[in-house]
Protein backbone atom coordinates (compact mmCIF):
# COMPACT_ATOMS: atom_id res chain seq x y z
CA UNK A 1 0.00 0.00 0.00
CA UNK A 2 1.53 3.54 -0.77
CA UNK A 3 1.99 5.54 2.18
CA UNK A 4 -0.35 8.64 2.46
CA UNK A 5 0.17 11.77 3.44
CA UNK A 6 -2.98 14.21 4.62
CA UNK A 7 -3.51 17.74 3.49
CA UNK A 8 -2.56 19.74 6.51
CA UNK A 9 0.98 18.07 6.00
CA UNK A 10 1.47 18.56 2.48
CA UNK A 11 1.17 22.02 2.97
CA UNK A 12 3.53 22.22 5.38
CA UNK A 13 5.91 19.57 4.11
CA UNK A 14 5.76 21.26 0.89
CA UNK A 15 5.43 25.01 2.02
CA UNK A 16 2.43 25.76 -0.17
CA UNK A 17 -0.67 27.41 0.54
CA UNK A 18 -4.30 26.13 0.13
CA UNK A 19 -4.56 28.74 -2.49
CA UNK A 20 -1.87 27.23 -4.60
CA UNK A 21 -2.91 23.73 -3.87
CA UNK A 22 -6.74 24.65 -5.24
CA UNK A 23 -5.12 26.28 -8.40
CA UNK A 24 -2.96 23.78 -9.23
CA UNK A 25 -5.89 21.28 -9.22
CA UNK A 26 -8.20 23.99 -10.97
CA UNK A 27 -5.07 24.25 -13.82
CA UNK A 28 -5.26 19.89 -13.73
CA UNK A 29 -1.51 19.94 -12.45
CA UNK A 30 -2.78 17.22 -9.89
CA UNK A 31 -4.82 14.58 -10.89
CA UNK A 32 -8.29 14.26 -9.59
CA UNK A 33 -7.15 10.47 -8.45
CA UNK A 34 -4.79 11.44 -6.17
CA UNK A 35 -7.49 13.23 -3.75
CA UNK A 36 -8.40 10.37 -1.62
CA UNK A 37 -10.97 10.86 0.64
CA UNK A 38 -11.22 9.22 4.39
CA UNK A 39 -13.15 9.92 7.80
CA UNK A 40 -10.84 10.88 10.44
CA UNK A 41 -12.02 11.90 13.59
CA UNK A 42 -11.77 15.80 12.65
CA UNK A 43 -14.16 14.24 10.05
CA UNK A 44 -13.81 14.16 6.55
CA UNK A 45 -10.17 14.83 5.89
CA UNK A 46 -8.34 14.51 1.95
CA UNK A 47 -5.13 12.54 1.60
CA UNK A 48 -2.55 11.56 -1.19
CA UNK A 49 -0.50 9.47 -2.29
CA UNK A 50 3.30 10.98 -0.80
CA UNK A 51 5.97 10.13 -2.72
CA UNK A 52 3.67 10.67 -5.93
CA UNK A 53 2.44 14.30 -4.67
CA UNK A 54 5.90 15.86 -3.19
CA UNK A 55 7.79 14.76 -6.67
CA UNK A 56 4.81 16.50 -8.31
CA UNK A 57 4.76 19.90 -6.49
CA UNK A 58 8.67 20.01 -6.18
CA UNK A 59 8.44 19.58 -10.21
CA UNK A 60 5.54 22.30 -9.92
CA UNK A 61 7.86 24.64 -8.02
CA UNK A 62 10.86 24.26 -9.97
CA UNK A 63 9.27 24.68 -13.36
CA UNK A 64 6.77 27.13 -13.06
CA UNK A 65 9.12 30.21 -13.46
CA UNK A 66 9.58 29.08 -16.77
CA UNK A 67 6.46 27.45 -17.95
CA UNK A 68 2.97 28.94 -17.70
CA UNK A 69 0.45 26.93 -15.34
CA UNK A 70 -1.27 25.81 -18.69
CA UNK A 71 2.17 24.47 -20.74
CA UNK A 72 2.80 22.44 -17.09
CA UNK A 73 -0.89 20.99 -17.65
CA UNK A 74 0.00 19.77 -20.86
CA UNK A 75 3.41 18.37 -19.53
CA UNK A 76 1.70 16.42 -16.78
CA UNK A 77 -1.41 15.41 -18.99
CA UNK A 78 -1.00 11.66 -20.54
CA UNK A 79 -1.61 12.81 -23.92
CA UNK A 80 1.04 13.31 -25.99
CA UNK A 81 2.01 16.80 -26.85
CA UNK A 82 3.90 16.43 -30.31
CA UNK A 83 2.53 14.06 -32.89
CA UNK A 84 6.20 12.91 -34.28
CA UNK A 85 10.16 13.72 -34.37
CA UNK A 86 12.74 12.83 -37.04
CA UNK A 87 15.51 10.29 -36.19
CA UNK A 88 18.11 13.30 -36.70
CA UNK A 89 16.39 15.30 -34.29
CA UNK A 90 16.08 12.69 -31.51
CA UNK A 91 19.89 11.44 -31.69
CA UNK A 92 20.88 15.69 -32.15
CA UNK A 93 19.38 16.54 -29.06
CA UNK A 94 20.53 13.88 -27.49
CA UNK A 95 17.28 12.71 -26.48
CA UNK A 96 17.47 8.87 -27.00
CA UNK A 97 21.12 7.15 -28.21
CA UNK A 98 21.87 6.27 -31.84
CA UNK A 99 22.42 2.76 -30.55
CA UNK A 100 18.73 2.73 -29.18
CA UNK A 101 17.44 4.21 -32.37
CA UNK A 102 19.65 1.12 -34.49
CA UNK A 103 17.89 -1.79 -32.44
CA UNK A 104 14.23 -0.14 -32.77
CA UNK A 105 15.13 0.46 -36.62
CA UNK A 106 16.26 -3.25 -36.79
CA UNK A 107 13.02 -4.51 -35.31
CA UNK A 108 10.61 -2.48 -36.67
CA UNK A 109 12.26 -1.37 -40.34
CA UNK A 110 14.04 1.54 -40.85
CA UNK A 111 11.78 4.87 -40.35
CA UNK A 112 12.54 8.37 -40.29
CA UNK A 113 10.22 9.65 -38.14
CA UNK A 114 8.89 8.38 -34.95
CA UNK A 115 5.35 8.73 -32.81
CA UNK A 116 5.17 9.72 -29.35
CA UNK A 117 4.08 6.25 -28.53
CA UNK A 118 7.28 4.94 -30.41
CA UNK A 119 9.46 7.68 -28.46
CA UNK A 120 7.87 6.71 -25.22
CA UNK A 121 9.11 3.26 -26.20
CA UNK A 122 12.06 4.38 -27.60
CA UNK A 123 12.38 6.51 -24.22
CA UNK A 124 11.89 3.32 -21.75
CA UNK A 125 14.28 0.92 -23.88
CA UNK A 126 17.42 3.63 -23.63
CA UNK A 127 16.98 4.31 -19.90
CA UNK A 128 16.98 0.82 -19.27
CA UNK A 129 19.91 -0.36 -22.12
CA UNK A 130 22.02 3.43 -19.89
CA UNK A 131 21.66 2.06 -16.69
CA UNK A 132 22.80 -1.93 -17.70
CA UNK A 133 19.74 -3.16 -16.38
CA UNK A 134 19.02 -4.93 -19.42
CA UNK A 135 20.97 -5.98 -22.10
CA UNK A 136 20.75 -5.83 -25.91
CA UNK A 137 18.53 -9.44 -26.09
CA UNK A 138 16.31 -8.40 -24.01
CA UNK A 139 15.91 -4.78 -25.29
CA UNK A 140 14.43 -6.52 -28.05
CA UNK A 141 11.98 -8.48 -26.07
CA UNK A 142 10.88 -4.83 -24.40
CA UNK A 143 10.69 -3.75 -28.37
CA UNK A 144 8.03 -6.95 -28.82
CA UNK A 145 6.08 -6.31 -25.40
CA UNK A 146 5.57 -2.23 -26.64
CA UNK A 147 4.58 -3.58 -30.13
CA UNK A 148 1.98 -5.96 -28.77
CA UNK A 149 0.46 -4.12 -26.14
CA UNK A 150 0.58 -0.73 -27.81
CA UNK A 151 -3.69 0.07 -26.56
CA UNK A 152 -2.09 -0.71 -23.21
CA UNK A 153 0.71 1.67 -23.35
CA UNK A 154 -1.39 3.66 -25.13
CA UNK A 155 -3.86 4.16 -21.85
CA UNK A 156 -0.40 5.15 -20.16
CA UNK A 157 -1.43 4.57 -16.43
CA UNK A 158 0.73 1.62 -16.37
CA UNK A 159 3.95 0.16 -14.54
CA UNK A 160 7.03 -1.63 -16.49
CA UNK A 161 8.66 -4.17 -14.20
CA UNK A 162 11.83 -5.97 -15.28
CA UNK A 163 12.85 -9.42 -13.10
CA UNK A 164 15.35 -11.46 -13.04
CA UNK A 165 15.73 -15.04 -11.45
CA UNK A 166 18.62 -16.92 -12.16
CA UNK A 167 19.47 -15.38 -15.37
CA UNK A 168 16.15 -15.56 -16.80
CA UNK A 169 14.50 -12.28 -16.85
CA UNK A 170 11.70 -11.25 -17.92
CA UNK A 171 9.10 -7.73 -18.80
CA UNK A 172 5.60 -7.31 -17.07
CA UNK A 173 3.33 -4.96 -18.02
CA UNK A 174 0.34 -3.85 -16.13
CA UNK A 175 -1.72 -1.08 -14.49
CA UNK A 176 -0.91 1.06 -11.79
CA UNK A 177 -0.73 0.65 -8.82
CA UNK A 178 1.33 -2.48 -9.28
CA UNK A 179 1.58 -5.10 -6.40
CA UNK A 180 3.83 -7.49 -6.61
CA UNK A 181 5.07 -9.65 -4.16
CA UNK A 182 8.38 -11.91 -5.46
CA UNK A 183 9.32 -14.77 -4.04
CA UNK A 184 13.22 -13.85 -2.37
CA UNK A 185 15.57 -15.12 -5.56
CA UNK A 186 13.44 -13.47 -7.94
CA UNK A 187 15.31 -9.71 -8.10
CA UNK A 188 13.14 -6.27 -9.63
CA UNK A 189 15.73 -4.91 -12.09
CA UNK A 190 13.61 -2.22 -13.17
CA UNK A 191 10.45 -0.55 -12.26
CA UNK A 192 8.75 2.09 -14.04
CA UNK A 193 6.03 4.28 -13.70
CA UNK A 194 5.13 4.93 -17.58
CA UNK A 195 2.92 8.01 -16.50
CA UNK A 196 6.62 9.47 -15.25
CA UNK A 197 8.76 8.71 -18.10
CA UNK A 198 5.91 10.23 -20.26
CA UNK A 199 6.24 13.60 -18.01
CA UNK A 200 10.04 12.95 -17.78
CA UNK A 201 9.91 12.42 -21.83
CA UNK A 202 8.03 15.63 -22.67
CA UNK A 203 10.48 17.41 -20.30
CA UNK A 204 13.02 16.33 -22.89
CA UNK A 205 11.01 17.72 -25.62
CA UNK A 206 9.92 20.67 -24.88
CA UNK B 1 -10.30 27.13 -49.98
CA UNK B 2 -13.33 29.11 -50.68
CA UNK B 3 -15.83 28.08 -48.60
CA UNK B 4 -18.88 26.95 -50.27
CA UNK B 5 -22.02 29.01 -50.11
CA UNK B 6 -24.17 27.25 -46.90
CA UNK B 7 -27.80 27.45 -47.16
CA UNK B 8 -30.02 29.03 -44.16
CA UNK B 9 -33.60 27.42 -43.09
CA UNK B 10 -36.05 29.12 -41.46
CA UNK B 11 -39.45 27.23 -40.16
CA UNK B 12 -42.04 29.63 -39.38
CA UNK B 13 -45.35 28.23 -38.41
CA UNK B 14 -44.66 23.80 -37.52
CA UNK B 15 -41.98 22.16 -39.30
CA UNK B 16 -39.22 18.91 -39.19
CA UNK B 17 -35.78 18.98 -40.64
CA UNK B 18 -33.45 16.11 -40.92
CA UNK B 19 -30.61 18.66 -39.91
CA UNK B 20 -27.56 19.53 -41.79
CA UNK B 21 -24.93 22.26 -42.30
CA UNK B 22 -26.20 25.46 -42.48
CA UNK B 23 -26.01 29.18 -42.43
CA UNK B 24 -28.70 30.49 -40.36
CA UNK B 25 -31.30 27.95 -38.82
CA UNK B 26 -34.10 30.27 -37.60
CA UNK B 27 -37.30 29.04 -35.53
CA UNK B 28 -40.89 30.71 -35.45
CA UNK B 29 -42.54 28.50 -34.38
CA UNK B 30 -42.15 25.12 -33.65
CA UNK B 31 -39.72 22.65 -35.00
CA UNK B 32 -38.68 19.52 -34.76
CA UNK B 33 -35.02 18.52 -35.90
CA UNK B 34 -34.28 14.72 -36.15
CA UNK B 35 -30.44 14.94 -36.75
CA UNK B 36 -27.28 16.59 -35.66
CA UNK B 37 -26.88 20.59 -36.49
CA UNK B 38 -24.20 22.45 -37.73
CA UNK B 39 -24.64 26.05 -38.33
CA UNK B 40 -23.30 29.67 -38.21
CA UNK B 41 -26.61 31.03 -36.21
CA UNK B 42 -29.01 29.33 -34.00
CA UNK B 43 -32.15 31.90 -33.35
CA UNK B 44 -35.57 30.35 -32.10
CA UNK B 45 -38.46 32.48 -31.39
CA UNK B 46 -41.01 29.71 -30.39
CA UNK B 47 -39.94 26.07 -29.41
CA UNK B 48 -37.30 23.89 -30.82
CA UNK B 49 -36.63 20.40 -30.47
CA UNK B 50 -33.64 18.93 -31.83
CA UNK B 51 -32.52 15.25 -31.50
CA UNK B 52 -29.10 15.49 -32.24
CA UNK B 53 -26.35 17.84 -31.28
CA UNK B 54 -25.32 20.81 -32.11
CA UNK B 55 -22.23 23.02 -33.41
CA UNK B 56 -23.11 26.62 -33.81
CA UNK B 57 -21.40 30.21 -33.74
CA UNK B 58 -24.37 31.77 -32.06
CA UNK B 59 -27.27 30.82 -30.24
CA UNK B 60 -30.25 33.04 -29.41
CA UNK B 61 -33.14 30.81 -27.31
CA UNK B 62 -35.96 33.59 -26.65
CA UNK B 63 -38.59 30.57 -26.61
CA UNK B 64 -38.30 27.43 -25.46
CA UNK B 65 -35.61 24.77 -26.55
CA UNK B 66 -34.29 21.14 -26.02
CA UNK B 67 -31.22 19.66 -27.14
CA UNK B 68 -31.03 15.61 -26.83
CA UNK B 69 -26.99 15.64 -27.53
CA UNK B 70 -24.36 18.10 -26.99
CA UNK B 71 -24.41 21.43 -27.37
CA UNK B 72 -20.89 23.45 -28.67
CA UNK B 73 -21.54 27.22 -29.03
CA UNK B 74 -19.20 30.13 -29.25
CA UNK B 75 -22.08 32.31 -27.91
CA UNK B 76 -25.73 31.68 -26.52
CA UNK B 77 -27.80 33.68 -24.69
CA UNK B 78 -30.68 31.69 -23.22
CA UNK B 79 -34.02 34.40 -23.16
CA UNK B 80 -36.57 31.94 -22.06
CA UNK B 81 -35.77 27.93 -21.17
CA UNK B 82 -33.75 25.63 -22.36
CA UNK B 83 -32.96 22.27 -21.18
CA UNK B 84 -29.89 20.24 -22.84
CA UNK B 85 -29.06 16.60 -22.49
CA UNK B 86 -25.80 16.31 -23.24
CA UNK B 87 -22.40 18.50 -22.31
CA UNK B 88 -22.45 22.29 -22.85
CA UNK B 89 -18.95 23.61 -24.65
CA UNK B 90 -19.22 27.61 -24.91
CA UNK B 91 -16.73 30.52 -24.63
CA UNK B 92 -20.02 32.94 -23.34
CA UNK B 93 -23.01 31.47 -22.37
CA UNK B 94 -26.02 34.21 -20.57
CA UNK B 95 -29.13 32.60 -19.02
CA UNK B 96 -31.26 35.09 -18.36
CA UNK B 97 -34.29 32.46 -18.55
CA UNK B 98 -33.99 28.84 -16.91
CA UNK B 99 -31.91 26.36 -18.24
CA UNK B 100 -31.01 22.87 -17.28
CA UNK B 101 -28.37 20.99 -18.37
CA UNK B 102 -27.78 17.23 -17.43
CA UNK B 103 -24.42 17.13 -18.50
CA UNK B 104 -20.71 19.42 -17.93
CA UNK B 105 -20.46 22.25 -18.50
CA UNK B 106 -17.04 24.19 -19.98
CA UNK B 107 -16.68 27.67 -20.83
CA UNK B 108 -15.07 30.89 -20.65
CA UNK B 109 -17.66 33.33 -19.17
CA UNK B 110 -20.92 32.06 -17.47
CA UNK B 111 -23.48 35.00 -16.55
CA UNK B 112 -26.74 33.48 -14.80
CA UNK B 113 -29.24 36.42 -14.19
CA UNK B 114 -32.28 34.09 -14.04
CA UNK B 115 -31.80 30.06 -13.00
CA UNK B 116 -29.63 27.59 -13.57
CA UNK B 117 -29.40 23.86 -13.00
CA UNK B 118 -26.45 21.60 -13.80
CA UNK B 119 -26.13 17.78 -12.85
CA UNK B 120 -22.63 17.69 -13.96
CA UNK B 121 -19.52 19.62 -13.45
CA UNK B 122 -18.66 23.27 -14.46
CA UNK B 123 -15.23 24.61 -15.62
CA UNK B 124 -15.37 28.12 -16.41
CA UNK B 125 -13.02 30.92 -16.18
CA UNK B 126 -15.62 33.14 -14.69
CA UNK B 127 -19.17 32.49 -12.72
CA UNK B 128 -20.98 35.55 -12.45
CA UNK B 129 -24.60 34.38 -10.95
CA UNK B 130 -27.37 37.16 -10.09
CA UNK B 131 -30.14 34.36 -9.39
CA UNK B 132 -30.03 30.80 -8.31
CA UNK B 133 -27.53 28.13 -9.81
CA UNK B 134 -27.59 24.41 -8.87
CA UNK B 135 -25.02 22.47 -9.84
CA UNK B 136 -24.71 18.69 -8.48
CA UNK B 137 -21.05 18.10 -9.51
CA UNK B 138 -17.95 20.49 -8.65
CA UNK B 139 -17.59 24.16 -9.88
CA UNK B 140 -14.37 25.03 -10.94
CA UNK B 141 -13.50 28.65 -12.03
CA UNK B 142 -11.24 31.50 -11.77
CA UNK B 143 -13.75 34.14 -10.35
CA UNK B 144 -17.08 33.04 -8.59
CA UNK B 145 -18.89 35.79 -7.77
CA UNK B 146 -22.64 35.45 -6.61
CA UNK B 147 -25.45 38.01 -5.64
CA UNK B 148 -27.76 35.45 -5.01
CA UNK B 149 -28.78 31.54 -4.51
CA UNK B 150 -26.45 29.00 -4.86
CA UNK B 151 -26.09 24.93 -4.27
CA UNK B 152 -22.81 23.24 -5.00
CA UNK B 153 -23.36 19.09 -4.13
CA UNK B 154 -19.39 18.96 -4.85
CA UNK B 155 -16.18 21.42 -4.58
CA UNK B 156 -16.49 25.28 -5.55
CA UNK B 157 -13.11 25.62 -6.55
CA UNK B 158 -12.08 29.35 -7.63
CA UNK B 159 -9.54 31.95 -7.28
CA UNK B 160 -11.57 34.47 -5.96
CA UNK B 161 -14.86 33.38 -4.30
CA UNK B 162 -16.91 36.80 -3.39
CA UNK B 163 -20.34 35.88 -2.52
CA UNK B 164 -23.52 38.29 -1.66
CA UNK B 165 -25.37 36.00 0.54
CA UNK B 166 -29.33 35.44 -0.63
CA UNK B 167 -31.49 32.93 1.22
CA UNK B 168 -30.07 29.28 2.23
CA UNK B 169 -26.54 28.87 0.37
CA UNK B 170 -24.94 25.63 0.37
CA UNK B 171 -22.03 24.56 -0.69
CA UNK B 172 -19.99 20.83 0.07
CA UNK B 173 -16.43 22.13 0.19
CA UNK B 174 -15.03 25.47 -0.62
CA UNK B 175 -11.39 25.89 -1.44
CA UNK B 176 -9.76 28.98 -3.22
CA UNK B 177 -7.03 32.27 -2.84
CA UNK B 178 -9.52 34.94 -1.64
CA UNK B 179 -12.67 34.12 -0.44
CA UNK B 180 -15.09 36.73 0.58
CA UNK B 181 -18.64 35.63 2.01
CA UNK B 182 -21.14 39.16 3.12
CA UNK B 183 -24.79 39.21 3.56
CA UNK B 184 -26.50 41.05 1.24
CA UNK B 185 -26.82 45.12 2.84
CA UNK B 186 -28.62 47.50 0.44
CA UNK B 187 -32.12 45.87 1.00
CA UNK B 188 -34.08 47.74 -1.25
CA UNK B 189 -38.19 47.71 -0.80
CA UNK B 190 -38.23 44.90 -3.42
CA UNK B 191 -35.82 42.69 -1.41
CA UNK B 192 -37.55 44.08 1.67
CA UNK B 193 -40.87 42.95 0.45
CA UNK B 194 -39.82 39.55 -0.87
CA UNK B 195 -37.76 38.98 2.48
CA UNK B 196 -41.12 39.81 4.38
CA UNK B 197 -42.77 37.08 2.57
CA UNK B 198 -40.35 34.90 3.28
CA UNK B 199 -39.41 35.52 6.94
CA UNK B 200 -38.37 31.77 7.60
CA UNK B 201 -35.28 32.02 5.45
CA UNK B 202 -32.25 33.38 6.81
CA UNK B 203 -29.39 34.60 4.23
CA UNK B 204 -26.67 31.89 5.45
CA UNK B 205 -24.20 29.62 3.74
CA UNK B 206 -23.40 26.20 4.81
CA UNK B 207 -20.71 23.95 4.12
CA UNK B 208 -18.61 21.37 5.33
CA UNK B 209 -15.00 22.99 5.00
CA UNK B 210 -13.96 26.23 3.65
CA UNK B 211 -10.26 26.41 2.88
CA UNK B 212 -8.40 29.08 1.46
CA UNK B 213 -5.26 31.90 1.82
CA UNK B 214 -7.55 34.99 2.62
CA UNK B 215 -11.09 34.43 4.14
CA UNK B 216 -13.84 36.79 5.37
CA UNK B 217 -17.00 34.92 6.31
CA UNK B 218 -20.30 36.44 7.56
CA UNK B 219 -23.37 34.38 8.22
CA UNK B 220 -21.52 30.94 7.53
CA UNK B 221 -21.89 27.98 9.06
CA UNK B 222 -19.23 25.10 8.62
CA UNK B 223 -17.45 22.52 10.43
CA UNK B 224 -14.07 23.10 9.60
CA UNK B 225 -12.29 26.28 8.31
CA UNK B 226 -8.59 26.48 7.37
CA UNK B 227 -7.02 29.16 6.01
CA UNK B 228 -3.98 31.74 6.54
CA UNK B 229 -5.81 34.98 7.71
CA UNK B 230 -9.10 34.48 8.95
CA UNK B 231 -11.74 37.18 9.92
CA UNK B 232 -14.85 35.99 11.35
CA UNK B 233 -17.94 38.23 10.73
CA UNK B 234 -21.23 38.41 12.35
CA UNK B 235 -23.43 35.43 12.53
CA UNK B 236 -21.05 32.52 11.96
CA UNK B 237 -21.21 29.27 13.40
CA UNK B 238 -18.06 27.28 12.71
CA UNK B 239 -17.14 23.84 14.61
CA UNK B 240 -13.33 24.35 14.04
CA UNK B 241 -10.90 26.75 12.46
CA UNK B 242 -7.06 26.27 11.96
CA UNK B 243 -5.09 29.28 11.01
CA UNK B 244 -1.56 30.37 10.36
CA UNK B 245 -1.07 34.10 9.66
CA UNK B 246 -4.15 35.74 12.14
CA UNK B 247 -7.48 35.12 12.89
CA UNK B 248 -10.01 37.59 13.68
CA UNK B 249 -13.42 36.93 15.44
CA UNK B 250 -16.63 39.06 15.70
CA UNK B 251 -18.24 38.90 19.37
CA UNK B 252 -21.51 38.07 17.18
CA UNK B 253 -19.65 35.03 15.83
CA UNK B 254 -20.24 31.40 17.56
CA UNK B 255 -16.43 28.96 17.24
CA UNK B 256 -15.39 26.09 18.80
CA UNK B 257 -12.19 25.77 18.88
CA UNK B 258 -9.75 27.23 17.08
CA UNK B 259 -6.07 26.24 16.63
CA UNK B 260 -2.79 28.20 15.17
CA UNK B 261 -0.86 25.79 12.84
Amino acid sequence: MEKLISKKDLLEEANISYGQLYRWKRKNLIPENWFIRKSTFTGQETFFPKDDILLRIQKIKTLKDDLSLDELADMFSPSPTLTSLSAEELTKRNIVSQTTVDMFNNFHGPSQSFSFNQLLTLYVLNSLLQTGDVNLAEGIDLLKLFHDQEQTVKSTDSELIFIRKMGVSFFILTPEPANLFLESQAKKIAHYKLSQCIEELKLKLS
Amino acid sequence: MERTQLKSISISGSGTSSGGEYDQVKVNGSAHIHGDLICEQFKCNGSAHLEGNITTDTAKINGSTHFEGDVEVKEMTINGSTDIDGNLLCDELKVQGSSTIKGNVKGKELIVRGSASIDGNVCSDEIDVKGQVKIKGDCETESFEARGNFKIDGLLNAGTIDVELLRHCEAKEIGGENITVKKTRDASGFKKLIKFFMSNHNDQLTAEVIEGDNLYLEHTHAEVVRGNTIEIGPGCDIKRIEYKTSLEIDPDAKVGTQEKI
